[in-house]
Order: C-alpha cells, then structure tokens, then sequence
C-alpha cells in the first residue's frame, strides 16, 4: 500500500512545481506504478517531459484536486496549493509538545474502543473522552478539530435527549388514546342498552318516544381519539427524523474530515459514531460514493471501518515519507526529498511528521523550491536561453536533478525554433509572405526570445525603410548594366524587391549571370595556377566577349596577359582580321595561335570554322577587292629572290 | 690501225656520269627546279601585313599537316609548313578544285602561290 501511494505520488513533484498543464486524468485511473518498492519514482526521470509538455498526473493544480488510490482530493486552487506549500516550507514549525498532543488522541481512541467498553463504564468513557476533546483542542496543531468533534457528539447527546423525550410523548399519548377508546366504548354500551330497553317499552305502550341519546357526545369522543391516533403519528415520524439527522450529521463530519486529511479526527469521530450511536448502523450512508472510491471494488459497502482503514493508511504513509525525506536529504538527494516531501506534505499536511518536520531543512528545500520555481517560470515563457544557467543552478543545490533531459529539450526546442526561422527567412526571399509568417510565428512559439527572430524582425523592419530608395537604384544599375555592383548586394535587394515579381526575376537572372562569369574567372585562375595560361586565357576571352564591362574578369585578363604575350596577341590579330573580312589572313592567325596552344577548343573552333567559310568562298574572294588596303609607307619592299 | 688508249676509258667513264649527275642535281640545290624563277614566299611578311604581298606569284615549299577544309566544286584548303631553316609554323593554302592531284599528311611539294587578297592560292605545284 505504501508503495502505491508513493507510486501515485510520483507525479506530484514538478507539477506541484506549476509544470502541469493538463486536464486532470480520467476518474479512476489511479497512479501509473511501476516504481514499487523504489520511492525514485518516475517524477525524477521524467521531469524534462513535465517542463514542456505535461498530459497527466496525480496532482492537478488547475483544479486544485488531488488522486490518492484513484480517488480525488480537494485541495483547493492551484495557487492556494502552492502559497500554502510555500508558507509551509517557510513557516517556523508549529511549538508544542507533540507527544503529549498524540498521546491525548490515543487515550480518546482507547476510552471508546470496544476492548475498553463495557456495562458499568460505558458512559463513564464516553465522558471522559469528550473531556479529553477540550485538552486536546487546547493544542495549536489541532487546528480546533477536537472542538469539532466535542460539538457534535454533544449534538448528538441532545438529539438522543429530544429522541427520549419524544419517546416519553409517545407513550402518554398511547395512554391517553387507550383511555379514551375505552370511555367510547364505554358509551356505546349505554348507549345500545339503553336503546334495548326503550325498543322494549314502545312495543308495549304503543306511544311514540325519543328514539336515542348520548350520540352527539359520543361523536365527540370518537373525533378525540382519531385526534390523539394523529399526534402519535407525527410523534412517531419525528422520532425517526431526530435519529436519522443525528446519524448523518456525525457521518457528515467524519467523511469531512478524511477528505480533509485531517486522519486522526477521522478516527476519533468514527470512534464516537460507534459508542454514540450504539452501533446501531455501521454503514456509511453519507459521502459513500467518495468513500466507495477508495476501493475499487464492486459491490462494496462502506462502513465505520473503511474509513478507519483509509486513515491509518494514510497516518502510516506519512510517517513513511517524512522517513524517506531525511533518508534523502542525509545522502545529499535533495532535489529527491524535495519531491518526496511534497507528496507527503500534499497526502497528510496536518500530520504531526509533516508539521513538526524541522525548519532549517525546510528552509534548504525552500531555496530549492524558489529556484524550482523559477526554471519553471523560464520554461512557461519559453526563456530557452536562461532555462540553461538556472538549470545549473538548481544542479548545484541539487546533484540529483535530472539536468540532462531538461537541457537536451531546450536545445532541441532552439534548433526546431531555429529551423523555423530558416523557413521564414526562405520564404521572405521567394517572397511568399504567407508561409514567412507562418514559420515565424511557429520559430516564436517554440522560442519567444530567439535572438535570431529579432534579427529577423529588424530585417523586415529596414526593409520597409529602405525599399523606396532599393527599387530606384537597382533600375539605375540595371540600366547601366552593373551587374557585378547588383551581385554585391543581391541579399539586400531581394528582401527589398521579394514582392515585386518582376525585378526578383531580373535580380535573379543577374546572380545567376555574375554566378556563371565567376565560376569561369575561378575556372580560368586555376587554369593558370596550374602553369596552363593559354586555356585560361582562352576562358578569358570567351567570356570577355560578353562581359567586358566586369571589373573582377579585367583584373583577372590584365593578370594572365603577361603569361600569353604572343598568343594573346595572336588571337587578338585574328579576332581584327576576321571582323575586317580576312578570313584566310585571320585563319593563318589562328593556325599560329594552335601551334601555341594545341589543345585549345578556342583555336579549334575558330580554325575549323574559317576553314570552310574560306573554301566557300575563295573563289569570291579571288575576284573581290581588297577589304582595308595598308598604307603606301607600310607596303615593303619586294622580297628578292 | 690505230689503237684506243685504256686509259681513255678508265677516266673519261667516270667524268662523263660526274657531269651527268653534276647537270641533274645541282639546279634541284640551288633552289631551281619547275619554280625556279619566283620569288620565295615570306610567311613572315604574309603574317605581318598580307597586303603588301596580293596580287603577287611566289614560290613555296612545303609539306601538308592537315587538311582543314573541302568543299565540292570550290577546292580545299590545307594547313602545310613551310620547309625552311628556321620553323615558322603553319599556313593555309587553298587548292583550287580544278587540281587533281590528291595529298596526304607528310607529302612535301614545291608550288606557285599566287596572294588572291589574303588568299594563298596554289596555281602550280611539284612533289619532291
């Protein structure tokens, strides 16, 4: 039994704590054990899944209940539960001489129990023990509950009085009755022999005379009785309803004071129905159904004994965990005995163990409680970032904490926070606005204080501010053709133009430009890194015929020209030639520059080429006139033979 | 009668191949031959300023690389280096179709070139 209740406990510590956030489980789904025979429950394991995502437990602070052997306890609402958990921990213990309060309780319990009772002391015990209700009342952890207890059994002895009374009533009112039945019969008698002895005479004298006397009164009479027959009825129901309302009323109380867990009046009072009432009805009748579930039994009746049951159990399991509480805290455990002092604090506040338990250890458990508190408090606003550092700091207190899964959920909680914020940024860029908001807002729930939402935020923000003067200067660089000064600031220009589909489209048709005139000036640098110049520089010049405006490519050709002296000079005469229609003169060109540069695809190509446009056309060109004719001063001489 | 001295034989046979030889080969070193009378082509010159040479017959010998293009009806055009004492690579020569002579990768032939605007054409040539 004490196993299950720690088992059922086992919840209670982090929830206690403000983790739960849950509807209170089903009714009659009792703790989840496991853990018997070990007071480690599962709180400690699973303390990481509490801080974020908390579905059951025993302890529902929400609505202030607790379950105990699958029923539920009222304890009021949850921030009454935590103040008063707080103002226990913080509270000086109560003074007062405990064994003497305890030894009073006991002599009340041994003056009414059945091996003390007898005939001749009958009343004598029940005295005595009321007396004792005072003394023990006088203490201040009584909490007055003894006075409770003197005030109804004093009730109920002056109901027992008013049912005596009632009683007396209802035996003179028989008396009365059985009196004047027989004065009515009585009359009946006269009044038929009378009637006899004038029926007599008449038959004789033949006269007319009265025909009856005496049934007026007798109608009286009988009106009397019938009257006498009502009040004894409704004696009669009184009598019942004195009794019955007695009886309730002290099992009213007693199943009161168990819900209470107040364990120790529960017994006194069951003990006091017992004597009080004679024993004249054992059963439960009022809080039944909550006694009932208590043990899951069908067909169960409740009694005297259930309750009495119920509250030693709970009495012995307090005693038992407030033992396990200094077993922990000698071993260093604190964060253990913490959850374990909470669950027995919850289950038996008002026991002695539990009251009595000293104050500069409730004081430690405060401090860790106060921390507690705060990591829950950082894990509620989701403080990712701070739940880190109290976390080490509630491992310093507490070796025993289960740091481990608590860290391992903030830091999966950043990177799913983290991810989210990638989407967004993603979605800004392509400009779908909608899913951008949508992974936004999920990045900020996981993680309200990600540093890297406010990034994002003041992104968006400067982007409004600077979009009007964006959209203007990327037309003018458009316009003049600048590719490479558009590249440069790509990031900034596709936050300001996500929503206008028709620049994005020509911003990415330029990084994509610049991306490919990159990618060959890199091809073409390590062309000659390698010692390979001539087909960097057949890179260069492919590429240079679109792009000759690039300062990056004009650097990278004015750095590679010196290596190719002849062949860029070669190619460059070619290039002349065949703009100014001399093709066989361009084709002796390129045949020069492949002699430099074999493998060249440049060379290759534009040889092949001029090679069948010459043979097309030689003999046009025979008959054609000379394309640039050179100047009288450079013809030279003759050659001799 | 007479009798013809030995000797005659022994010395004048000999002369007589000597200058046989002497007449055959001596033209062929002396650059002579069917073009000996043009002007040897400049590639140099052709390279440098190819209209200073249009118009003009040379006398070139050279050897094939590559054919580089054919076109039917039209000729083609051969890449051929120049035989000379200093290398001074490749050049592009056209053959007229009219020509019926066939060349491969290696021949060597001397040949009139006539500078058709920036065009070589080979009007003439002799394998050797």
């Amino acid at each position: 039994m004490r196993h299950l209740i720690f088992s059922c406990f086992g919840w209670c510590a982090l929830t206690v704590l403000g983790f739960a956030q849950a509807p209170p489980p089903a009714p009659g789904q009792g703790g989840t054990g496991g853990t018997a025979g070990n007071y480690q429950s599962t709180t400690a394991e699973g303390g990481a899944d509490r801080l974020f995502n908390v579905n059951s437990d025993s302890v529902d602070l929400e609505n202030g209940t607790m379950q105990w052997k699958g029923a539920t306890m009222n304890l009021g609402n949850s921030r009454s539960v935590r103040a008063r958990f707080e103002r226990y921990l913080a509270a000086p213990t109560d003074n007062g001489d405990m064994k003497r309060y305890i030894a009073i309780l006991d002599q009340i319990q041994l003056l009414l129990s059945p091996q003390s009772l007898n005939k001749e002391n009958y009343i004598r015990n029940q005295k005595e023990a009321f007396n004792l209700l005072f003394k023990a009342a006088e203490f201040e952890f009584d909490g007055n509950g003894c006075l409770t207890i003197a005030n109804q059994v004093a009730k109920a002895w002056r109901m027992n009085t008013e049912y005596q009374n009632i009683e007396v009533s209802l035996n003179q009112f028989e008396a009365l009755r059985k009196t004047q039945q027989s004065v009515i019969i009585n009359r009946a008698d006269i009044m038929e022999a009378a009637n006899d002895a004038r029926t007599a005479t008449a038959g004789k004298a033949g006269a007319l005379t009265k025909g009856s006397s005496g049934s007026t009164e007798l109608g009286y009479l009988a009106k009397d009785e019938a009257r006498t027959q009502a009040q004894m009825l409704a004696q009669g129901t009184r009598l019942t309803a004195v009794g019955i309302k007695a009886k309730l009323e002290f099992q009213s109380q007693m199943v009161a004071f168990l819900m209470a867990r107040h364990y120790r009046h529960a017994l006194i009072n069951s003990a006091f129905y017992r004597v009080v009432f004679n024993a004249s009805n054992q059963e439960v009748v009022v809080g039944a159904k909550e006694v009932k579930e208590f043990f899951p039994v069908s067909d169960f009746v409740p009694t005297l004994e259930s309750i009495d049951l119920l509250s030693r159990e709970a009495i012995k399991d307090v005693g038992k965990g407030m033992q396990t509480v200094d077993d922990l805290l000698k071993q260093e455990e604190l964060y253990g005995a913490f959850e374990r002092l909470q669950e027995t604090f919850f289950l038996g506040e008002f026991e002695p163990p539990v009251m009595l338990y000293p104050q500069e250890k409730k004081r430690q458990m405060l401090t860790l409680w106060k921390d507690l508190r705060e990591l829950q408090r950082l894990g509620d606003e989701r403080d990712l970032a701070s739940v880190e550092a109290y976390v080490n700091k509630v491992r310093g207190q507490a070796r025993d904490f289960p740091s481990a899964p608590v860290l391992s959920k903030v830091n999966n909680a950043m990177n799913a926070s983290n991810m989210s914020l990638l989407s967004a940024k993603a979605a800004a860029l392509a400009g779908d606005t909608a899913k951008a908001e949508t992974a936004l807002e999920r990045a900020t729930k996981i993680w309200p204080q990600n540093p890297g939402v406010k990034e994002f935020a003041n992104q968006v923000v400067s982007r409004q501010d600077t979009l009007a003067q964006k959209i203007p200067e990327f037309d003018r660089l458009m316009a003049e053709a600048k590719w490479r000064e558009i590249f440069n600031k790509k990031l900034e220009y596709a936050l300001a133009l996500a929503q206008d589909k028709e620049r994005s489209e020509k911003l990415r048709k330029v990084v994509q430009r610049v991306g490919e005139l990159d990618a060959n000036i890199q091809k073409a640098s390590m062309l000659a890194a390698q010692n390979n110049p001539y087909l960097a520089w057949d890179v260069i010049v492919e590429i240079y015929k679109t792009e000759s405006d690039d300062l990056v490519l004009a650097k990278t050709r004015s750095d590679i020209a010196p290596l190719v002296a002849g062949y860029a000079q070669l190619i460059g005469r070619a290039e002349k030639l065949e703009k100014e229609g001399a093709e066989a003169a361009a084709l002796a060109a390129w045949l020069s520059a492949q002699d430099l540069n074999p493998a060249s695809p440049t060379c290759g190509a534009a040889v092949k080429r001029l090679a069948r446009a010459v043979a097309e056309s030689a003999v046009i060109r025979s008959e054609g006139a000379v394309p640039t004719p050179p100047a009288a001063d450079d013809i030279p001489a003759p050659p001799t033979k | 009668m007479s009798k013809i001295n030995p000797l005659f034989f022994a010395l004048g046979i000999p002369v007589v191949v000597i200058v046989i030889l002497v007449a055959i080969v001596v033209p062929r070193m002396g650059g002579g031959g069917r073009f000996a009378d043009l002007t040897p082509f400049s590639v140099e010159t052709y390279r440098r300023d190819w209209a200073t040479l249009q118009g003009n017959s040379y006398r070139l010998e050279c050897q094939v690389e590559q054919q580089l293009a054919f076109v039917e009806g039209r000729g083609r055009v051969l890449a051929v280096k120049p035989i000379s004492k200093d290398p001074v690579g490749r050049i592009p020569v056209f053959i007229p179709a009219g020509s019926a002579d066939s060349f491969e990768v290696g021949q060597r032939f001397k040949c009139k070139l006539r500078v058709t605007r920036d065009l070589l054409v080979v009007e003439a040539l002799e394998r050797f």
